[in-house]
């Protein structure tokens, strides 16, 4: 194998892909190539994902909860306001509050313990890091309760199968996720001129006294979606068109509890997606055309905001913003400006395609210049560290879900919806380094005995093992201290 | 990093400012200064506080029909906030606050926001940070840069990863919780070399080293709170005496923290502390209650934890924007423009709410949805800056928040106000 090759092959396993596990590098005779077919053959990961529960089933779960939740509490009530003390009403009801955990704890660990298993199974890696790039792009955070069983799901159900074709699909895939409805609150949110808006008002309001609680427009999710998710901030959009794309997209919702009701009534949409339980309220949809970056869009429905979102996906802005995020993403912090042009550009002239956006950095000498190099983010390093170790399994996902907390990038919450910073300096600081060399011992001090520490060395690092680094790991004395220095060295921390 | 030259340049202003510039070279040299150093934490809530519910404005006539059906916990119309002034009440989860600002160390002030007022969360988050006049007028942070004006000093982020305001070539640290196990010292020892080698990680990597010492001191205060804890406390070992140091890592426990650092003799003189969930689109009612009353907990805490060091400080808290005046339709607030802001602390001149009121009738909105801001988010740090740590008007025009020659320093935030004489 010649010296570029053997650099191509550490840099497709380490930079593009989760990180070389013994045997990679030896193996990878074609790395350019294998990227590009990872791209062309995505991993479907299928059989890990087989028997989760499907979001759909989720929101009839949850529903199903919250309303033995709520007559479990109105029978304590009861109950309390016959006998005297009240005292244990307080943690009668925190104990049926907590019982969110005990009817869903095993399918969210199910849901980790999955998502682990490919990320540290799968060959190289490329396809499943575009994944993770996208659920990052789309971030959610299961900091906001009504989102918390769904941040995963969306992943698999949307991302995962769409993140290799149209960005228009995959984008609309995501805005009509529970996940993304409930994190940004587009669910409730109901035209103020809506059949459903209007009746809403009329009973509240009717008879002169202040409305108890108005019914309308919240625009968090059009916001996000203009400024994050498409155009980027400096796309060129105003107040108006964020209020515009609020009201375009209302009636995007899911479902909820008063559609099992007979018939639901005005809130009633279309029957739940099979999958994703998303549900179109016609009567909450604000009637009437909008007006969007200077385009006008007749009063469709659902097709409404569909086509604007649709437009939104081919807009220049968007092409750029993409192509930035993921060249910074796989390249560099800074990435040269001719590569984020270049992708952008075909990405435009192939209609959104997404395989050819990422085919276009693959095939780009930038994306392979000696000075490419990132730093790998907490998640990215307990992955790599795992995978070198050659861990197939992960002993207890709630600890290393622990991990990644203290290592500060808690999995599905990023601390807002633009997601996990994806530069170095956000994650260098003295604290940061010393608890990843903290984890660094304790993941060496529960690595199997077998391992050859300088063979462990030479199958994750490759050709950029650096030569006091592996002097280091020859004259460590034991095998634990050998690959505690490996994990923990400056070299391991860098994608190259 | 600022050389000593700039530094010189920027303090060329008389020798008026010299001998005022907390730890000047001499008076660093002589020691003993420490304990009279003015101490600043700034504590950032992310997400957009309402303002308008964490500060209920009682006495403007527009408020009951915007907000007075609005009760300050669940269900509960019997709750009511507590009077400050003729104009204002505080939420009631904030009892403590209120208490501060009977004795004359808490201070409101209203209708504040950053120079970008165009409602994103995170542009209006960077332009709070980077302490220009716009979300990207700087790529660095003005906590950094007035670390960066002050020799010798550091600072401390109370964060897992370094937040835009701390970022810059200053000396600065980030500093959360830590994990419970030790690292074998002769790891440490085999790793020196390789990080010496490593330019972008060798700074990070020494300091790390060095700190780990401070968190033995950390840990050894954790044990003796953990011992003199009363029952339930035994068990679980290390385990148990963390969670009992620094709780869930919530607000309150930050704040303790921070309290914990700074009141130390070589603590920082600057720190951040930031917290997140703020953003109320619906479910405010429950959300601020217990948000405010963490944040309550933590003023607390800090206090506490400060003991005397509390008389010459200022905690500043701040939030990237106000909401929306009207209740939306998800029982929440969406994103607005005028928002509040706190100090706390012995040095603050505080018992009044400062700031200048623009109204919530609808004539007064701004673009009939949101409080104006009267208040340019730099004026009230600049103050702060200018009359606690004596930072010369000059640096903070130009280098902290640079372009800001046109927003004046606010005045009358402090006990005792040294303003510099700018020359």
């Amino acid at each position: 194998m010649s010296s570029n090759r053997t650099a191509d092959a550490t840099s497709a396993a380490n930079r593009f892909g989760l990180g070389a596990m013994p045997g990679t590098l030896d193996n990878l005779h074609d790395p350019r190539g294998m990227l590009a077919q990872q791209i062309r053959e995505p991993s479907s990961n299928k059989a890990a994902f087989a028997g989760l529960t499907s979001s759909a089933d989720y929101l009839v779960a949850e529903i199903d909860y919250q309303l033995d939740r709520r007559a479990r509490k109105q029978d304590l009530e009861a109950a309390n306001a016959a006998s005297a003390g009240g005292a244990a009403d307080a943690d009668a009801v925190k104990a049926a509050v907590d019982g969110f955990r005990k009817v869903f704890g095993a399918q969210l660990i199910a849901e980790a313990t999955a998502r682990w298993q490919v990320a540290l199974n799968v060959p190289i890696g490329f396809d499943e890091r575009i994944v993770r790039f996208w659920s990052n792009h789309f971030a959610v955070s299961v900091d906001k309760r009504p989102a918390l069983l769904y941040a995963a799901p969306m992943e698999r159900e949307v991302i995962r199968p769409l993140a290799f074709g149209r960005f228009q699909d995959l984008l609309v895939g995501v805005e009509t996720h529970p996940a993304m409805l409930r994190y940004l609150d587009n669910e409730t949110s109901i035209g103020p001129d809506s059949r459903f808006g209007e009746r809403a008002a009329q009973r509240l309001g009717g008879d002169g006294a202040q409305p108890k609680r108005k019914l309308g427009l919240n625009e968090n999710l059009a916001r996000e979606i203009l400024e994050l998710h498409t155009l980027g901030v400096n796309g060129g959009y105003t107040q108006a068109d964020v209020t515009e794309l609020a009201r375009a997209i209302t009636g995007w919702s899911v479902h909820a509890p008063r559609d099992d009701r007979a018939g639901g009534g005005l809130f009633a949409g279309t029957a739940p997606n099979a999958t994703t339980g998303f549900i179109y309220r016609e009567n909450a949809h604000e009637p009437g055309s909008r007006t969007i970056l200077g385009k006008r869009y007749a009063d469709g429905g659902m097709d409404q905001g569909r086509s604007v979102l649709n437009d939104l996906a081919m807009h220049p802005a968007t092409a750029k913003h993409l192509s930035f995020k993921l060249a910074r993403h796989f390249v560099a912090d800074q990435p040269p400006q001719k590569l984020v042009d270049r992708m952008a550009v075909a990405y435009l002239e192939n209609n959104g395609d997404l395989r050819t956006l990422y085919l276009t950095m693959l095939q780009s000498d930038e994306a392979w210049a000696p000075e490419a190099r990132k730093f790998r983010t907490p998640d990215d390093f307990l992955v790599a560290a795992l995978r070198a170790l050659g861990a197939a399994q992960l002993p207890d996902v709630r600890k290393v879900a622990g991990l990644l907390a203290r290592l500060g990038q808690p999995t599905f919450t990023p601390r807002s919806p633009a997601g996990f910073a994806d530069t170095a300096d956000a994650w260098i600081g003295p604290d940061a380094l010393w608890k990843r060399i903290q984890t660094a011992e304790e993941l060496a001090s529960r690595a199997e005995r077998s391992l050859v520490p300088a063979q462990v060395a030479r199958d994750a690092l490759g050709t950029r093992l650096d030569a006091s680094t592996a002097q280091a790991i020859a004259r460590a004395e034991s095998p634990q201290q050998a690959l505690s220095l490996l994990l923990a060295s400056p070299d391991f921390q860098w994608r190259i | 990093m600022t050389s000593r030259r700039d530094l010189l340049k920027a303090m060329a202003v008389g020798a008026v400012t010299l001998t005022l510039w907390p730890r000047s070279a001499w008076s660093a040299g002589a020691g003993g200064t420490s304990s009279a150093q003015p101490l600043l934490l700034v504590v950032m809530l992310r997400g957009g506080l309402d303002g308008l519910h964490a500060l209920p404005p009682v006495g403007d006539n527009a408020w009951g029909a915007l907000r007075g059906s609005v009760p300050f916990a669940p269900g509960d119309n019997a709750l009511k906030p507590l009077p400050l002034d003729r104009n204002f009440a505080l939420h009631p989860a904030m009892p403590y606050a209120a208490q501060l600002y009977q004795q004359k160390s808490f201070m409101p002030l209203v209708a504040v926001a950053p120079p970008y007022q165009g409602r994103s969360h995170f542009e209006a988050q960077d332009c709070v940070e980077n302490g220009s006049q716009s979300p990207s007028g700087a790529q660095d942070g003005w906590m950094n840069r007035c670390v960066a004006n002050m020799r010798g000093e550091e600072g401390l982020a109370i964060a897992n990863a370094m937040p835009l305001i701390m970022r810059g070539n200053a000396k600065v640290s980030t500093w959360s919780p830590p994990l419970p196990t030790t690292i074998d010292p002769n790891l440490l020892q085999r790793l020196d070399t390789l990080y010496a080698e490593d330019t972008q990680l060798a700074e990070a990597y020494s300091r790390a080293v060095a700190e780990s010492h401070d968190d033995a001191v950390m840990d050894a205060d954790a044990m003796t709170m953990a011992a003199a804890a009363p029952a339930n406390a035994a068990g679980n070992g290390q385990k148990a005496v963390q969670g009992r140091a620094y709780g869930n890592g919530a607000l309150p426990d930050l704040m303790g923290a921070a309290g914990k650092f700074m009141s130390r003799a070589d603590g920082p003189q600057i720190a951040f502390v930031e917290d997140t969930g703020w953003d109320t689109h619906a479910g405010e009612v429950a959300t601020l209650q217990r948000k405010l009353g963490q944040l309550d907990a933590g003023l607390k805490n800090y206090h506490e934890a400060m003991g005397t060091a509390w008389d010459r400080t200022v905690v500043v808290v701040v939030t990237e924007f106000g909401r929306t005046a009207q209740v939306n339709g998800t029982g929440g607030t969406d994103h607005g423009t005028g928002g509040v802001a706190f100090l706390a602390g012995g040095a603050v001149a505080g018992g009044r709410v400062a700031g200048q009121w623009p109204g919530i009738s609808r004539q007064d909105l701004n673009e009939g949805r949101d409080v104006h801001a009267t208040t340019d988010m730099r004026a009230v740090f600049k103050g702060v800056l200018a009359g606690h740590l004596l930072v010369p008007s000059s640096v903070l025009d130009t280098r902290v928040f640079p372009g800001s020659g046109g927003v004046r320093a606010m005045d009358g935030l402090l006990r005792t106000s040294r303003v510099v004489a700018a020359a």
